[in-house]
């Protein structure tokens, strides 16, 4: 897997993602396919090494849910990577249940999805890109040990017990570790 | 205001996908009520959004380029799926993702008489995983006394209740686990409805209720006979 250095705040993909959305650009589809595709299948092969049939297909899914769903999305309420991140995770998770791991009634498209918020507000975005840089400066500055965790549950699926067993680590570690990385990239809620 | 809501562990696994599916049914039904823990998973998805954008992976351009032109296919075959948003009226207390389960409202459903008081309707199971149930308790009912043989999340729908420990009111998370005894009581004012997610049966303790527990393993999946 490679670790890209460019990121996002790539206005050139908003500006695609509203032509999908409003001018049914196909387009602007291909040059979110060529930015977003190779990152949907280091996804999937990060909780799947080796399964390239699988990638290749959420990859495909996903694109093709970025067209039908491009009028829902809002960039208030969250930003490209972030929406499309859901969207992956969701598919990830779906193309799990329909393949046994975890067969069920439950549709995780349909819940899973980003909540409409009704708060949403201009000043929110300018908010969310602020956000967004410090979450990706602090993951940058993060120890090696908090990154680890951090990629075992958000980019191969792992719970935090699925983490402690892969790693060999106590669960109250992978815990601590993962609140501790939490806390630096100040994500975590005051309550 | 809320008082119960599921750990930021729960949160950040709810987040990264890492929940068994019943139990993250839970969580966006306490998500559908609960603002702050709503705010919460929105930072979460984003730390996932910015690992998710940091790595890519690519094979040879003439396989992207087949993947492309299958996405490019496929849509032009399919029609914009334009999607209105649901009709809130009639489906008070019912959250956004329990609503295909209760498409008739909470009357429609099939439930099951427990006791003059408590009833129970299946929403839906998972194989081999948990049910997925609705309680619904008469105002000022006591449940019979049980116990957890797993874990169970509530979550209020509708109504209050109380227990040993504390009251609990509409979109309160509470996760019990096989420790847990406990005796809940309904308020007075008005029924509650709950949703339940039980890894496994409960187990009633009274003299009399013990004979309900054969109907309890029945309707849970984890009973072969019933099919899932």
């Amino acid at each position: 897997m490679n670790t890209v250095s460019e990121t996002t705040t790539d206005t050139s993909l908003l500006d695609a993602m509203t032509k999908v959305a409003n001018a049914r650009d196909t387009r602007a589809l291909t040059h979110l396919f060529d930015h977003y595709a190779p990152r949907i299948r280091a996804f999937c092969l990060a909780a799947q090494p080796g399964a390239n049939l699988m990638a290749d297909d959420i990859a495909q899914e996903v694109m093709i849910r970025i067209w039908n769903k491009a009028h829902l999305y809002n960039p208030a309420t969250a930003s490209l990577n972030t929406w499309i991140f859901t969207i992956a995770r969701n598919a990830r998770i779906d193309y799990m249940r329909k393949n046994g791991r975890y067969q069920s009634d439950i549709d995780p498209e349909e819940f899973w999805s980003e909540m409409a918020d009704e708060n949403a507000d201009p000043f929110r975005e300018a908010q969310q890109q602020r956000d967004e840089e410090r979450i990706r400066e602090g993951l940058r500055q993060l120890p090696n040990e908090q990154q680890q965790v951090l990629s075992k549950v958000y980019l191969e699926g792992k719970s935090h017990s699925e983490a402690s067993e892969e790693l060999g680590l106590p669960l109250g570690t992978v815990k601590s570790r993962i609140r501790l990385a939490l806390s630096k990239l100040s994500v975590i809620i005051k309550r | 205001m809320l008082s119960c809501h599921p750990t930021l562990d729960t949160l950040t696994d709810y987040s990264a996908g890492a929940l068994p599916l019943a139990h993250a049914l839970a969580v966006s039904v306490h998500l559908d009520q609960c603002t702050q823990c709503r705010e919460q998973v929105r930072r979460l998805n984003m730390v996932g959004a910015e690992l998710f954008a940091t790595h890519s992976e690519t094979t040879s351009q003439e396989h992207m380029a087949k993947l492309k032109d299958n996405v490019m296919a496929a849509i032009a075959n399919s029609q914009a799926q334009a999607e209105s948003p649901e009709e809130r009226e009639g489906f008070m207390h019912i959250p956004q993702s329990l609503r295909r389960f209760i498409p008739k409202g909470f009357n429609g459903l099939n439930w099951i008489h427990l006791t003059p008081s408590f009833k129970l309707a299946t929403l839906c199971n998972e194989m081999g995983g948990a049910q997925i149930a609705l309680s619904r308790v008469k105002p000022g009912a006591r449940l019979p006394s049980h116990r957890h043989t797993g874990n169970e999340i509530t979550v209020v729908l509708k109504g209050a209740f109380s227990d040993e420990d504390g009251l609990y009111r509409e979109g309160d998370f509470i996760c019990r686990d096989h420790h847990d005894k406990h005796q809940p009581r309904v308020t007075k004012d008005a029924e509650c409805i709950c949703l339940i997610v039980l890894d496994s049966p409960i187990e009633f303790t009274g003299c009399l209720t013990r004979l309900l527990n054969p109907i309890m393993r029945h309707f849970h999946p984890s009973n072969a006979l019933n099919g899932g």
